[in-house]
């Protein structure tokens, strides 16, 4: 399973992220992860989304900064309804529904995007097994 | 400008299944502006199909160009070795500009990958309103510059309808009544005095009644 993560780099710590995931339980480099960092979340586009897709992912995470908390004040906001707008997309190409979640970050931290991560395999590994029967 | 929009990706799916190799044509023009089929949109377009042939094992190879304007043979020209590299174009121009493609390429299926949907100005960001149906007699002079063809759900030339509530359509309360914007213009321009006029009922011998419409000028023909 492919999965590619772009963040704002205003609200996540690059080392930190990459040290969380490129670690598996048994120690070893999680090679299936990829992730993208951005100046900030608003500059994502349709594009970018879709040529993840388009290579090889099987779901997109993408991490904003908090509600209000943006540097460029919108970027977060542009960034979901782009991120809503590629998910329709891929519902229409007939990829499924629900491979591009998008995390608004808390005081949860790191933990969060954890959690979506989990979130989005597991809304892959059904949509793969609806799309098998 | 004209106004378009995306055909949705099963759509095109249907209209390209059977071909193998595609050009993703788009217009530098008015479809540029109103973001339906500017070189963008046909990157993204592109890579929605390529993912929906990867899923539907379909094979599509596409190519992507994007033309200053597909309306014109000048710029069309240098769409002509793609096109012929090519087994079909999927064009993302407004129905003008397919057709001249269609009319350039007579051996290559040309499909249209967009609806045009009318004449109109980007009114904000995202929002897209129609100001012109292109009727071939303008009345503009007399309503102040607000069109009642257009901006009237009821295209009333002598007055509005009634059936406004404050300043809203009563056919499409999300817009404001075209009599109303008509009203609060004359006023404006202190030209109210027009609305005394009793307009006559229009003549729409030169819309699309007759037929394609086709402009002559002598003083430009050879």
């Amino acid at each position: 399973m492919k999965i590619h993560i772009f963040y704002c780099s205003n609200c996540l710590d690059t080392d930190l992220l990459r040290k969380q995931l490129e670690i598996k339980g048994n120690g070893e480099r999680d090679h299936q992860i990829q992730t993208v960092s951005l100046p900030c979340s608003g500059k994502v586009n349709l594009l970018y989304l879709l040529k993840a897709f388009e290579k090889g992912s099987d779901g997109v995470l993408l991490v904003t900064c908090g509600q209000g908390a943006c540097k460029f004040l919108e970027g977060n906001l542009r960034a979901r309804k782009r991120a809503k707008a590629v998910d329709s997309m891929l519902e229409e190409t007939g990829l499924g529904k629900g491979r591009m979640i998008v995390v608004q970050k808390s005081e949860e931290g790191i933990e969060q995007i954890t959690a979506a991560l989990l979130q989005l395999k597991d809304n892959i590994l059904q949509d793969t097994e609806r799309s098998q029967e | 400008m004209i106004v378009a929009e995306r055909k949705t990706i099963p759509e095109l799916v249907d209209i390209l299944e059977g071909h193998k190799k595609i050009l993703v044509l788009g217009c530098g023009t008015c479809v540029t502006v109103c973001l339906a089929g500017g070189e963008r949109e046909v990157s993204i377009i592109s890579s929605a199909l390529r993912i929906a042939s990867r899923v539907k094992n379909l094979s599509f190879e596409i190519e992507e160009l994007t033309i200053e304007r597909q309306c014109d043979n000048v710029f069309i020209e240098e769409a002509a070795k793609a096109v012929e590299r090519n087994d079909v174009v999927l064009s993302l121009g407004c129905g003008a500009g397919v057709q001249a493609i269609a009319e350039r390429y007579l051996t290559k299926p040309v499909y249209a990958g967009l609806n045009t949907a009318f004449i109109g100005i980007l009114e904000e960001r995202g929002i897209w309103a129609e100001k012109c149906a292109a009727c071939g007699a303008c009345v503009l002079d007399q309503y102040g510059g607000i069109c009642p063809v257009t901006r009237c759900a009821k295209h009333m030339l002598n007055g509005p309808c009634g059936g406004s509530r404050e300043d809203r359509c009563e056919v499409r309360p999300d817009r404001p009544c075209g009599w109303q914007l008509i009203y609060q213009r004359l006023k404006g321009i202190g030209q109210l005095d027009r609305l005394k006029r009793i307009v006559p009922p229009k003549n729409w011998a030169p819309s699309l009644g007759g037929g394609c419409r086709v402009i002559v000028r002598e003083d430009h023909r050879i």
